[in-house]
């Protein structure tokens, strides 16, 4: 068990994770609801409000949140008690991330900011929202920084030693975020901020949309790797075996601080004003990506198959039915992770230059998000969610507790199947995303769109409102496990951290030499970006002006 | 490490033939979209 102190810190990061979760899922609901025109919403309220709190809340907040209150957990307990500098910087970054979390939510509700969570411009919102998501970045850089702290401390106490696995992954993982937010800090900064008070009359539309990019895809990997963490470190002992490979499971890692930056173009193929060939460069770089992820999948499987035939798993395939099935901490992830095999391989359609334009302003992104941050990252934490509150509170989790979080992975999983399909086939057809449900003056194409039994309205108004029952369930959990489950007593009932062993004696040092990575993750990204941002900044078009379209 | 220390490599054959169908599934996608485009 890790210290009051720690545990408490993680917890408040999970609480408000949760709370972003609550309203984000509800504003998900309405969405459905709208699109089917089966809700009028109040006059104060629109459509693209709920569309913005609905991203920034679950894809910004609550996995941010989340996210600090798993590396906390996990950095106390691997690395050992938090000093009391870290822990007061932690509680500084949790306190200026949640600051500026309400400031931005603030302008949302108060409807100045229907920018959704991407914010481009020309749309333009208070300039509080921007201070509010620049605050956000600020706050996790400090509880960054602290986490940094906790780990160069035991550096120095451990000379010369490989980092355990948990607190290497957590500090490839922040290095890449901090990398990563520079691009969205430089556009807050210089260019929204300024503009949104007036204090500059236009922005540079090409210029921001790119370096939110810089950032936006890293963003994905943000959300994604300590998703991995847990396939990686959690997932091995819960099935009772050794992490598979230390060394892969490092490659993997700092193959991401390399590759999932110089890539930001691949979302802005049908962009003018980027020529072919620095698009071209980076959507090869975004392939080179897919190796660390395929490195994962192969571990992963390697894992379920040690570990199915130590059970007594026979034959090609006989290990799959030894695996434990009615364990929800291991079929919520393994679920999560078979998302994941679609979700993949439609991100490899997005990136691959020409197939971008069949899919690009369409449904079929929405239903992409749906299926890679929406699930295999959610339904991750989601299955972490479930032991790691009893761990840190200390209460039981019971066997109703654990009946229900089934009910809730089957729910979720039931709902975004059938959403996200729902969303990835009306995209193909031609269905417009970012905008509300247009049926283009009842154009007969676009009416024969929603036709199909999966594509129809009513289809996807029973998906979301699946999921939105399976947030409730969660919802309960959390706040059961969180205040009310009964305490756990005896040693039998204390739930564990499951990390697994990992055996390092083969593990190359210079996996962990931090400035060969970021020195490369550097290169790169001078190689991919230097000559093309400084061709926008010295040939910039004019500036537009800021447009409230609601 | 010496040939008689090395622990015995498992059985990975189920693995491989799993990443093969994963493989397949992303270029049976991936070619989908693309006779789309080419359509298109």
């Amino acid at each position: 068990m890790i210290a009051v102190q720690d545990r408490k810190l993680a917890l408040w990061n999970i609480g408000v994770a949760y709370a972003a979760f609550l309203i984000g899922t509800l504003c998900g609901l309405l969405q459905v609801f709208i699109r089917n025109d089966a809700l009028q919403l109040p006059a104060w309220l629109d459509y693209y409000q709920i569309l913005t709190a609905h991203g920034v809340l679950l894809a910004l907040i609550f996995t941010t949140f989340f996210i600090f209150g798993f590396f906390i957990t996990g950095m106390s307990k691997s690395l050992g008690s938090f000093g009391p500098k870290v822990r007061l910087f932690s509680w500084v970054g949790f306190w200026v991330t949640l600051l500026g979390t309400v400031m931005a939510t603030a302008m949302i509700v108060a409807g100045e900011a229907s920018v959704l969570y991407t914010f481009y411009a020309p749309l333009k919102a208070s300039g509080f929202y921007y201070v509010g998501l620049a605050l956000v970045i600020i706050g996790t850089w400090i509880s960054s920084f602290a986490l940094v702290g906790h780990y160069r401390v035991w550096r120095k106490n451990n000379k010369g030693q490989l980092s355990p696995l948990f607190a290497f992954m957590t500090i490839t993982t922040i290095i890449m975020w901090i990398i990563a937010c520079l691009g969205v800090v430089a556009t807050v900064v210089f260019q929204y901020i300024p503009w949104a008070f007036g204090w500059t009359d236009t922005i540079d539309v090409e210029l921001s949309r790119t370096l939110f990019w810089f950032f936006g895809h890293p963003l994905v990997y943000f959300w994604l790797l300590p998703a991995y963490m847990a396939w990686y470190v959690i997932v091995p002992k819960i099935l009772g075996v050794k992490v598979f490979s230390d060394s892969l499971a490092r490659l993997s890692f700092v193959l991401f601080i390399l590759f999932s930056i110089p890539v930001g173009f691949h979302h802005q193929l049908t962009e003018p004003g980027i020529s072919n060939f620095w698009k071209f460069l980076q959507v090869v770089l975004t392939f080179m990506v897919i190796v660390p992820s395929l490195m994962t999948a192969f571990s992963m499987f390697a894992t379920f198959e040690i570990a199915g035939r130590k059970n007594g798993g026979k034959g090609l395939f006989g290990w799959f039915t030894k695996l434990p099935w009615k364990d929800i901490r291991f079929t919520s992830i393994f679920i999560a992770m078979a998302f994941f095999i679609p979700g993949g391989a439609g991100g490899i359609i997005n990136a691959s230059f020409q197939l971008n334009e069949v899919v690009h302003n369409t449904l079929w992104i929405v239903g992409h998000f749906h299926i890679t941050v929406g699930t295999p990252v959610a339904m991750t934490f989601m299955g972490l969610t479930f032991w790691l509150i009893p761990y840190l509170t200390g209460r039981k989790f019971t066997k109703a507790m654990k009946m229900l979080g089934l009910v809730q992975i089957i729910t979720w999983s039931i709902g975004m199947l059938l959403m996200s399909t729902s969303q990835h086939i009306l995209g193909l057809l031609g269905a417009p995303r970012r905008t509300a449900y247009s049926g283009y003056n009842n154009h007969p194409s676009a009416m024969e769109w929603f036709d199909g039994i999966l594509t129809n309205h009513v289809t996807m108004a029973v998906g979301g409102s699946i999921l939105f029952v399976s947030a409730m369930i969660l919802i309960y959990i959390v706040v059961m496990t969180m205040f009310l489950s009964p305490k756990a007593i005896e040693e039998k009932d204390l739930v564990d951290f499951p990390m697994a062993e990992s055996d390092m004696s083969r593990t190359p040092k210079w996996l962990e030499n931090w400035w060969i990575w970021i020195g490369l993750a550097v290169l790169l990204i001078a190689v991919a970006y230097a000559i093309p941002l400084s061709h926008m900044i010295q040939h910039a078009p004019p500036g537009s002006e800021g447009f409230k379209t609601w | 490490m010496s040939q008689e220390n090395r622990e015995p490599e498992p059985n990975l054959k189920g693995t491989l033939v799993s990443v093969f169908i994963v493989g397949l599934i992303i270029i049976v996608m991936w070619i989908a979209v693309y006779l789309m485009y080419v359509a298109r």
